[in-house]
């Protein structure tokens, strides 16, 4: 950490609203608000693209992620799951790289040479796209194993973390517990909804590959944390700017019961499960409740219908959220003020009674100005006390 | 049942094989004017598809299917209206924005947008500015439809627009942009003509501009 007058004065207001506010751990505040009760102050969760994480290490004169969590009293440490063991990502002539699926990917740059540049890994060719069979399907040579994963290191990875902060399971965002996303990436998402539409079997077929790894892989890695989780995150995108992308009678159809399946194995190592997804998913939640889940993530408020204030009055006695700070318009775009409203408006909306972690509807992407950043986590500290 | 009504029916709910084959019933036994097929046929089940989109009373899975079965069953109609002239509402490039690789709304509003009548020129994913350019030069389009899913790789809509700018090619066209991130501030903050939420509703502002 740099001593720097203008870091000092920066951190100054973050160091002593935490002061005057903070009377728990970070763990204790965060089960608290899972459990529906009141803390100390509001929990912080803390999503960023590694671009602004490095920007804002930068601005306050921190020397690391760990550093720069600390300091801004983010209650939440992710794990990211088991270590890798399995064979090597094959590389490609055209420079993709298959991953867990076999799906290959590549590394796509945007915003070349301006202050924005930044690097998504896209999917660049669904395998099983031109397949046509469920025979060709279940024929095919890549789908992953759970012993391809060394479970030995997860316990000790989280003792950095467990007992003082919350531990979340958090898994990569190529291989996070999903149903839908794996099928996309493995047949595209085009001919993704096409099938769900026209043809069932496929769906089906795809989706028991996807979650038989699931049901398989996640009991090794909860028991592999000796009961240092304290949340698990799966995550699948069910909702579009305006509107589900499918409707409730065919997430009944074809995701209900594994979803709740994924939720049970986790109740049955009393961990609690959020569920990530963006856009607007207003008409799933009453199914996402009755099948198991504790924690609802994103809450994107540009998306329709996802208003937290409605949220918390028709869901809060029985769910709890994780979210609500928009990254599309107010982050990038907004002022100062623009950023402290919609914290005020989100805490004034659901922190009452608790059942709310404070967070960004997703990663911070590298548009967002650095002093956003600071207005957004001075405002979590500001109007978060109880 | 009229035929027309049933190829309206069949596209509404995303019948791919029976819209081809009821629109061909309806041109070669039936020899009904392709443009009536086309409007009182094609066009009338998606416009019924396109407000329950609207709506939510139906899906991305249905409105993908309903543009397939209008995009492929438009296709019987074609060699005939190549002959007897297309009835064309317009020409429009699309593409979706340098950096961005996302398609599938894309891909949605190109069918739409055809659909409709509109002759589209699909550029693909990751169009740098000079390729947008370009096909505005070849193509000269009444519209440019651009195309993002992520915000940083919206700034490249911004970008493609000065390329427009620059090359004296904007004030020759009408520019909408759509995607996820995509809202009527963000469409003034870069001097877009507008901005639509979802593909029908895109089609219908295109359809204003012509």
């Amino acid at each position: 950490m740099k001593d720097e007058n203008i870091y000092v004065g920066r951190r100054q207001k973050i160091n002593e609203l935490r002061a005057k506010n903070e009377k728990m751990t970070p763990r204790e505040r965060c089960l608290k608000a899972i459990n529906f009760e009141e803390a100390d102050r509001v929990p912080i969760d803390n999503w960023m693209v590694p671009e602004i994480k490095k920007g804002c290490m930068t601005y306050w004169g921190l020397d690391s992620e760990a550093e720069l969590l600390d300091f801004l009293g983010v209650d939440v440490r992710d794990n990211y799951g088991p270590a890798y063991v399995g064979l090597e990502f094959k590389t490609h002539e055209d420079g993709t790289v298959e991953d867990l699926w076999g799906v290959r990917r590549r590394k796509v740059i945007y915003g070349k040479g301006t202050d924005h540049e930044g690097t998504y890994t896209e999917v660049s060719h669904s395998p099983m796209e031109h397949m046509k069979t469920v025979e060709e399907i279940n024929a095919y040579p890549r789908w992953p194993s759970p012993d391809w994963w060394d479970f030995s290191k997860v316990k000790e990875e989280c003792a950095v973390w467990h007992p003082k902060y919350f531990v979340l399971n958090k898994g990569d965002r190529l291989d996070r517990t999903a149903q839908l996303k794996p099928m996309m990436y493995l047949r595209g998402v085009q001919q993704t909804f096409i099938d769900l539409a026209t043809n069932p079997k496929i769906v089906e077929c795809i989706r028991d590959h996807v979650v038989n790894y699931f049901v398989n892989y996640n009991p090794k890695v909860f028991k592999a944390s000796g009961g240092a989780f304290d949340m698990f995150m799966m995550g699948d995108d069910m909702g579009g700017q305006s509107g589900p992308l499918i409707g409730v009678d065919m997430w009944r159809r074809y995701f209900r019961d594994a979803f709740r399946k994924y939720c049970d194995i986790a109740h049955s190592f009393d961990l609690k499960v959020m569920y990530h997804s963006c856009g607007d998913v207003y008409s799933l939640i009453p199914d996402f409740i009755e099948n198991g889940l504790d924690c609802l993530q994103s809450l994107q408020p540009t998306a329709t219908n996802m208003d937290i204030k409605r949220l918390k009055n028709e869901f809060g006695k029985d769910l709890s959220f994780q979210g609500g700070m928009d990254i599309q318009q107010v982050l990038p775009l907004g002022k100062a003020e623009d950023v402290r409203k919609m914290v005020k408006y989100a805490m004034d909306s659901a922190k009452k009674g608790g059942g709310y972690i404070i967070c960004t509807s997703h990663n911070i992407q590298v548009d967002t100005p650095i002093e956003n950043v600071a207005t957004l986590f001075e405002a979590y500290h500001e109007y978060g006390a109880y | 049942m009229d035929t027309l009504l049933k190829i309206s029916q069949y596209v509404e709910r995303g019948q791919i094989q029976e819209a081809k084959e009821a629109t061909r019933q309806a041109l070669n036994v039936e020899k009904i004017p392709a443009m009536e097929i086309l409007n009182k046929g094609l066009i009338a089940g998606l416009a019924v598809i396109g407000e329950k989109f609207s709506c939510q009373k139906a899906f991305v899975p249905e409105l993908i299917t309903a543009g397939m079965a209008m995009k492929e069953s438009l296709d019987l109609l074609r060699p005939v209206f190549e002959t007897s002239g297309a009835p064309s509402m317009g020409t429009v490039v699309i593409g979706t924005v340098e950096g961005d690789v996302h398609d599938v709304g894309k891909n949605i509003v190109t069918m739409m947008l055809q659909g409709a009548g509109f002759k589209v020129h699909d550029l693909g994913i990751d169009v740098p500015p000079e390729k947008f350019v370009e096909a505005v030069k070849k193509y000269q389009p009444d519209i440019l439809a651009l195309s993002a899913l992520y915000t940083p790789t919206r700034l490249a809509m911004k970008e493609t627009i000065k390329a427009m700018e620059d090359g004296a090619l904007r004030s020759k066209m009408k520019v909408i942009i759509g995607g996820a991130p995509i809202d009527q501030s963000f469409c003034d903050l870069i001097k877009a003509d507008g901005y639509a939420p979802d593909a029908p509703q895109a089609v219908q502002l295109c359809k204003t501009w012509i």
